[in-house]
């Protein structure tokens, strides 16, 4: 069954100050199963962000049309959980009071908040920080919270945007494998945003490969390896023969994408 | 020195004592020495005296209690008013547009401007004292609240409405807490106008608190009261502000590195 439809999406942004319209992205289709792990890749500026954006609901498609479970996106919504590149806990809330945030929202009664944010601290690592302001921790914990804060509003589409793009290399592959993990044990929608081919492949069970600005689906790879995948796997032939793959298609648009600037 | 590098507590506080120390050395020489006719400014000691006069014999602390209301009364009337007003402007951009303008105008209006028709409407009560600081910090006040609201983090309001939040929830769960620091650093800085509010609205048509002590002692040349009513309110100024400051630091001690 498909969760998640994307169909003919485009979006062109008003030109700044009487300049001419920029398209930021082709119509774009594309069709997620339930349970799916997508990664958009495509070189920076291609416009993935921005139809993850729209899935999201905090933009709005020029044509084309979202639709989750059958209903037409009209905004944002609990059921599109969503992981940004910056960091965005609510600074006044405690680790533990951000995860709450969305059920809190909802009116989850207090006792099952406790139960969840317990859960989703562990699952994420940081138990005994519960009590800790964003702001005493790492990126990397941060992160990791945004993650569980996702979570624990059990959305059907998990949408993350280069969530581990302003990690170091060591804590962006824990931080993988931790997503990885949840994903093999939970089994979610992922719909994650990057232009890191490891990480894509590593992830993934498919790739969508954007073309540089107008951004538009260039080709839809199923990654076929074996789950649960284990770091290791980065160094199999398999691997390497999709990375090399990918680094073709992809090489050919940052060319293009850096040609236009 | 170095720039930004911070200083160690124990030299700020010395620092901070030095400036007055050296402030008040400088007074004494000028006044003691004689370089300044005593007629047109009291010396520290003069000060000293006129002060324990007041307090002791002119019941000047029921003056300085007086100001002390007068002040957090009209402030508190504007804050109760303002501050609501300058979220919801801030928040909802129609009501920004609807009251922005006018706003923005009033707040040019000088609020000594207004002693005299306020003392034709209201007299020379109490009444009319409070619609001179109201006058004075509300439309400053509302301005800036709603200036903090607007400014709140975008990427925080859109994490909110992934997370099912809506309009109702983004004001009281995002940008109400985002702003409450700053709003209180607001307070703060809009209390220190309407001290300098009150003792103009005293000058004028008064018969008490420190502002009509001040014009009192000018009639009979008094130097060292005035400087002594001047200094009483440089310190309750203090005061107040260290309270404002602690409070904040107590109440968001998220906001603190």
């Amino acid at each position: 069954m498909s969760r998640l439809l994307i169909e003919g999406v485009s979006r062109t942004f008003l030109g700044v100050r009487g300049g001419p319209p920029t398209r930021a992205l082709e119509p774009t289709s594309l069709t997620v199963a339930d349970n799916d792990f997508i990664c958009l890749l495509g070189p920076s500026g291609c416009g993935k962000s921005t139809l993850l954006r729209i899935v999201a609901g905090l933009d709005t498609p020029t044509a084309g049309r979202v639709l989750v479970d059958g209903a037409t996106v009209t905004g944002p919504g609990a059921d599109r959980g969503m992981v940004f590149q910056s960091y965005t806990l609510f600074p006044w809330l405690t680790v533990k009071d951000n995860i709450c945030f969305g059920p809190r929202e909802k009116g989850v009664p207090a006792a099952e908040q406790e139960r969840l944010a317990r859960h989703y601290v562990e699952r994420v690592g940081l138990t005994g920080f519960e009590g800790h302001y964003p702001k005493m921790l790492s990126g990397g914990m941060q992160q990791r919270t945004a993650l569980a804060r996702a979570l624990a509003n059990d959305p059907k589409i998990l949408l993350l945007d280069e969530p581990f793009g302003a990690l170091d290399n060591q804590t962006r592959a824990l931080m993988q494998e931790l997503l990885l993990g949840i994903w093999e044990a939970e089994r979610k929608t992922v719909l994650f945003v990057t232009h890191d081919i490891d990480e894509a492949i590593f992830m993934a069970n498919r790739v969508a490969v954007l073309t540089a600005r107008p951004g538009r689906i260039k080709s839809d790879v199923t990654i076929d390896l074996p789950h649960p995948r284990h770091y290791t796997i980065k160094t199999s032939p398999e691997f390497s023969a999709y990375k090399a793959r990918l680094t073709e298609e992809i090489r050919a648009e940052s060319i293009r994408a850096a040609a236009m600037r | 020195m170095r720039p930004l590098v911070p200083v160690t507590s124990g030299t700020k506080v010395a620092l901070g004592v030095a400036f007055f120390v050296l402030f008040f050395a400088a007074w004494a020489l000028a006044t003691l020495g004689e370089y300044v006719n005593k007629t047109f400014l009291a010396d520290p000691l003069m000060m000293v005296v006129a002060g324990w006069r007041l307090l002791t014999v002119h019941g000047f602390y029921l003056d300085i209690g007086v100001t002390i209301w007068r002040v957090f009364g009209g402030f508190a009337l504007a804050a109760v008013i303002g501050v609501p007003l300058g979220i919801l402007m801030g928040a909802y951009k129609p009501i920004e547009a609807f009251f922005e303008p006018f706003i923005s105008f009033a707040r040019y209006l000088p609020a000594s401007g207004f002693i005299p028709l306020l003392i034709l409407w209201a007299g020379i009560g109490e009444t009319q004292k409070l619609m001179v600081i109201f006058i004075g910090s509300f439309f400053q006040l509302v301005l800036m609240v709603a200036v903090i609201v607007g400014g709140t983090r975008r990427d925080l309001v859109e994490a909110a409405y992934t997370l099912g939040a809506r309009s109702s929830g983004i004001v009281r769960r995002v940008l109400l807490p985002a702003s409450a620091p700053d709003i209180a650093e607001t307070l703060r800085l809009v209390l220190g106008w309407a001290w300098t509010y009150v003792i103009v609205a005293e000058l004028i048509g008064a018969s008490s608190g420190i502002g009509h002590m001040i014009t009192d002692s000018q009639a009979l040349l008094d130097t060292g009261q005035i400087i002594f009513g001047i200094v009483v309110i440089g310190i309750i100024g203090l005061v107040s502000d260290y309270v404002f400051k602690t409070l904040n630091q107590r109440l968001f001690p998220w906001s603190l590195a």
